[in-house]
């Protein structure tokens, strides 16, 4: 039947209709604006159906006072336990988390850890989690710099000091790793997902390059290319575009920056970046990428800044033209660096 | 490339949350579907979204069943407790509205029955729920008859049964479209819906074609 031949019940149970007399939109408007004008003759009838569906009411309406509006938010705010965290975890990342495993993870690792000090070569221990997935654990020594392909060919450059879990295989589809430290990522592009877990963090992407920084308690994710977007556990959503950081402080709070991307992700080409770098950062760098420890007996004025570029150098022409220029001198023994004023 | 604001989700902080309009302007555009999976994942937000859009709906609609204003709080609250208990493992929903006014009801009639206020059929014993009125604020359309006219669909829409009438002002009232209808008054199939609402406008058709 078409809506010519319809009479007022047909009208009043037309989803089409009441939809323009409720919510109104652009294509409903539209649609019946122009038929009305086309059927003049059933002008009345429309107008009439229309104001009976508008004058339908509750006849007993109460509103819900602002009070209680408040008091029950609260209610269910406070009542609820946390959500447990392996619930939003996908199902691959769920299986890590049973606590039988932990002590399995910790072991490994720590063998791993062991083999990795004494050996100093870039050995991958395999961690079995549980049968139908079998994870990958692999750490990078102090001084030392890895790649590693995964198994959707998607690579990751892993900095000094780092760690990182993945499964050897992303065979339910899912693609993700773990991460401890600093990583720069080139997921390829397969049409799921990849998502780098940091800090309670989940870093989501479909195919592109960034770099992922866990320093201290704060958090920072730098795009190069792509899309990526950022969920923190407390279920915030930052997107990112390309050129854009995302910077995540221990208490939470973030903010977007550009970001200078030698002085970021310079490391993975095995370049050491310093922009107007403060004393600490310099020695922090310097220790991170040597795998070395350094110690100052001497002075360093506070507006003391260091900038300079070093490709695949050694510590000692790095130190060299750092401190050369602060009038500082500097001894190396074994891995310990001692910085000193001359006399 | 503003700095985001990031709130620290306390519970005190989601109270005050309440206040503030982050929430609507991430999800307004948002799909059902998609707040509701975001609910799902523990975002806060999305929570927020929910319960500001719909819980002076679901207190209106529960005031259709019961007048205990307190009982029909506590019902809000366990339901919103229950369901942020098991996040994470959440079915989808298509439409939030629907799906909560499902779950209250079920609640109210469930706490009713408890405190032996209401029979074990439950409503369709009973005519005092879903109490249906033509409002004044529009005027129809043949002002000499229209007085006349109103009372006339008014006192046949009060005569529906109880089903009739809930149906009704869900169309109307609540907007929502006849699956949201199956949906909420639980029916298997959508036609049942319509069928529901047809009986009941028909007896509107003598006063109507007049």
């Amino acid at each position: 039947m078409k809506y010519k031949d319809y009479d007022i019940i047909d009208f009043l149970l037309e989803e089409f209709f009441i939809q323009w007399v409720k919510n109104p939109d652009k294509n409903t408007r539209h649609f019946w604006e122009k038929w009305l004008q086309q059927h003049p003759e059933k002008r009345d009838m429309v107008l009439e159906a229309a104001s009976i569906i508008r004058s339908v009411k509750y006849a007993n309406s109460p509103e819900l006072s602002d009070e209680m509006y408040v008091e029950s938010f609260e209610n269910i705010i406070k009542a609820g336990h946390p959500i447990p965290e392996r619930k939003l975890k996908n199902k691959s990342w769920f299986s890590f988390y049973p606590l039988k495993n932990i002590a399995a993870i910790l072991i490994f690792g720590f063998c791993g850890w062991m083999v990795h000090s004494h050996m100093i070569v870039g050995v991958q221990p395999e961690v079995p989690v549980e049968k139908e997935e079998i994870t990958v654990r692999r750490t990078v020594p102090l001084g030392k710099r890895s790649i590693i392909t995964l198994a959707d060919s998607s690579r990751v450059f892993l900095n000094s000091g780092s760690e990182m879990e993945y499964p050897k295989s992303f065979n339910q589809g899912d693609r993700w790793v773990r991460l401890k430290g600093e990583a720069f990522f080139e997921v390829k592009k397969n049409g799921s997902s990849f998502s780098v877990f940091a800090k309670n963090t989940e870093i989501k992407v479909l195919g592109t390059s960034f770099n992922v920084k866990e320093a201290d308690k704060d958090l920072s994710v730098a795009l190069v290319s792509g899309k990526v977007q950022v969920n923190d556990q407390k279920g915030n959503q930052v997107r990112l575009n390309p050129a854009e950081m995302l910077a995540i402080k221990e208490d939470g709070k973030f903010s977007k920056t550009s970001f200078d991307s030698l002085e970021v992700t310079g490391w993975k080409d095995r370049i050491l970046v310093f922009r107007s770098a403060s004393f600490r950062e310099v020695k922090r760098k310097i220790e991170n990428w040597y795998g070395v420890e350094v110690s100052s007996n001497g002075k360093v004025s506070r507006e003391w800044k260091y900038s300079g570029i070093y490709k695949e150098e050694t510590l000692e022409n790095v130190l060299r033209g750092i401190f050369i220029t602060s009038g500082m001198q500097y001894h190396i023994e074994n891995r310990k660096v001692t910085l000193y004023n001359p006399k | 490339m503003k700095p985001q604001k990031k709130e620290n989700l306390s519970p005190t902080n989601l109270v005050l949350s309440l206040k503030q309009n982050d929430s609507l302007l991430q999800f307004e555009n948002k799909t059902d579907e998609e707040v509701w999976s975001a609910f799902d994942k523990g975002n806060e937000l999305a929570f927020n979204y929910i319960y500001r859009i719909h819980v002076k709906s679901m207190f209106r609609y529960g005031s259709q069943i019961t007048c205990d204003t307190g009982l029909i709080q506590d019902c809000v609250q366990n339901i919103f407790i229950q369901l942020r208990d098991k996040r994470g493992s959440l079915s989808t929903v298509q439409n939030i509205k629907g799906y909560l006014f499902k779950s209250l009801q079920r609640e109210i009639i469930r706490k009713l029955k408890k405190d032996s206020k209401l029979g074990k059929d439950g409503l369709d014993q009973n005519d005092n729920y879903f109490p249906i009125t033509l409002s004044h604020e529009s005027v129809l359309i043949h002002r000499e008859r229209d007085e006349e006219c109103r009372q006339k669909i008014k006192k046949a829409l009060t005569e529906l049964t109880t089903r009739q009438r809930q149906a009704i002002l869900l169309l109307y009232e609540e907007g929502l479209s006849y699956r949201e209808i199956a949906d909420t008054m639980e029916f298997s199939e959508v036609k049942s819906a319509r069928k529901i609402i047809y009986r009941g406008l028909a007896t509107l058709k003598d006063i109507l074609q007049k």
